[in-house]
């Protein structure tokens, strides 16, 4: 099977447009499983680009630390996965390279940013795909893609090997068909990394299952649905309360602050993070040398930055710059910790609280180039909460539209809680009538 | 914002913007930060940590060791005898 995959994986390819990079390897050898992550996170034996072409070329000395447990796990790392560019975009369409094709309609977009994982793990049998989330990166493709996806606490995964996006936001997670892989997965990439700080401070990771007895659904997050995404969601809540789960509508009144909040952090924390890239060191160097390092450093980063990093850029610059940033940087540090603390106290009651994941389904991409860039930002309202928030949130497959076009409703739980979402997703799945792609090559 | 206020961060990011990207970036980002003034509507709060969760100041053992050879490291940079190559300073 796995060798299967490995003779098919180049036309498989060619099809989805899933990797940037893949393996050439016809055997996997000694490997227990085959896996594959987002090009944002470094790998030794394969060019790591992040979707920028100002990376081009770099081609990491070490693994990332998720990267390295997996392989030691038995993986056997078979791609790196298409994105946006590091990490910027909602549909994986702002890449510098490859775009991913949703596994269902192959007009359509896998969504982003982890888009490329989430194809892979739509399309190949009994595949894992590690993603990063920032703002929704994967549970928004999950959702788009018809497969699971969970983004753990903020600090659950060490972030070693991982280019960054924003530094208080971005966390590793997993992607798979199987709710119980979600579990499998996460137990090994999980866990204390002195390499990267904000993973030592984690309790004991808990995966025993946990009857889940209750969720919470905010109003204002079932606001803006298209029809069929609030007819499914609809049908799926009659589900849950079938299963046993007590279902309550509650006011969660910041939700509509955390878009706003998210993109100020976000892009302030991008801005500062994406000056490394000057045409020295990593990727494209062939700046001419004899000019002055201001305008050197300029004229790479005007030729290899795409549209979006531009944009984010700028974005996020102007936010920190005096005046502007005192009143709107401040203010967004605090919507966190509102958000956070409406999270925590409807969670007191709850095991978790639920909406779908994305407001509508996978968009065709002629549809996506008549979007402006705040309809694309606005389109990430139900995912960017939790992730202001570090709370871990898990998508799963919720139903299909007309058009046979997958749907995902996401659980949020509290910090270190991601027990009760793998409890929920693994009752949810055998219940739930999941339908595969069909996928010919 | 306007398109000399777009010039100007620009000119801090280190970015060069053609006629046409320094239009389009101002009518987008005019349009991002009118739709952001709704923060000033949400609630505040008195705290305001810079993680999502509270990171303590952890830190390993201060051992010397090599991680990477130094090669390695170089190998995919415009080098001069192990040096970096970079642009002239002035």
């Amino acid at each position: 099977m796995m060798n299967d995959t490995l003779r098919d994986l180049k036309a498989i390819n060619a099809k989805y447009q899933m990797f940037h990079a893949m393996t050439g390897d016809a055997d996997a050898g000694d490997a227990s499983f085959l896996f594959s992550a987002k090009d944002n996170l470094t790998s030794k034996d394969m060019e790591t680009c992040a979707g920028s072409r100002i990376l081009e070329g770099y081609h990491p000395v070490f693994d990332a630390a998720c990267i390295e447990k997996l392989r030691k796990a038995g993986g056997k790392l078979i791609g790196k996965t298409n994105m946006d560019e590091f990490g910027f975009g909602t549909f994986s369409t702002n890449s510098g390279f490859e775009i991913p094709r949703n596994p269902y309609a192959l007009d359509r977009a896998c969504g982003g940013s982890s888009g490329g994982s989430a194809c892979a793990a739509s399309v190949i049998e009994d595949h894992v795909s590690l993603g990063v989330s920032t703002g929704g990166s994967i549970c928004c493709p999950a959702s788009f893609c018809g497969v699971y996806g969970i983004a753990p606490t903020y600090g659950r995964v060490s972030r070693h090997g991982l280019i960054d996006y924003g530094n208080s936001l971005d966390k590793i997670g997993v992607i798979s068909q199987k709710a119980s892989d979600l579990k499998k997965y996460m137990e090994i990439i999980a866990g204390k990394d002195e390499r990267d700080p904000t993973s030592m401070v984690q309790p004991e990771f808990r995966t025993a299952y946990r009857k889940p007895k209750s969720v919470a659904i905010p109003k204002e997050g079932i606001e803006g649905l298209s029809k069929e995404v609030e007819s499914a969601f609809k049908k799926a809540v009659e589900d849950l309360i079938s299963m046993g789960v007590d279902v309550d509508y509650v006011d969660m009144p910041s939700l509509k602050y955390a878009m706003p909040a998210y993109y100020i952090l976000a892009t302030s924390e991008a801005s500062t993070n994406l000056a490394r890239y000057v045409g020295m060191r990593y990727g494209h160097q062939e700046g001419d040398h004899s000019l002055k390092f201001d305008d050197y450093f300029t004229s790479v980063r005007s030729k290899y930055f795409g549209d979006e990093a531009k944009r984010r850029i700028l974005l996020g610059t102007y936010a920190r710059m005096a005046g502007f940033g005192g009143r709107h940087y401040a203010k967004a540090r605090e919507v966190r910790q509102v958000v956070i603390n409406d999270y925590k106290s409807i969670l007191k009651d709850h095991d978790a609280v639920l909406a779908p994941t994305m407001p509508f389904t996978a968009p065709r991409f002629d549809d996506i180039s008549k979007m402006s860039a705040l309809d694309s930002y606005k389109a990430d309202y139900l995912t960017v909460p939790a992730n202001i928030a570090g709370t871990p949130h898990l998508s799963v497959p919720c139903g299909y539209d007309s058009d046979g076009m997958p749907i995902g409703m996401q659980f949020v739980a509290d910090h270190w809680n991601e027990d009760i979402l793998f409890s929920i997703a693994e009752d949810w799945e055998k219940q739930f009538d999941l339908r595969r792609p069909e996928v010919s090559i | 914002m306007d398109v000399k206020t777009v010039r100007d961060v620009a000119k801090f990011a280190h970015l060069d913007l053609t006629d046409e990207e320094a239009e389009i970036y101002c009518r987008d980002l005019g349009d991002i930060l009118s739709y952001f003034e709704l923060l000033n509507e949400a609630p505040g709060c008195d705290e305001r940590g810079v993680n999502p969760i509270k990171v303590e100041d952890i830190v390993r053992e201060d051992v010397p060791k090599v991680e990477y050879d130094a090669d390695d490291l170089l190998k995919d940079m415009d080098t001069y005898e192990r040096y970096v190559r970079g642009p002239r300073l002035s």
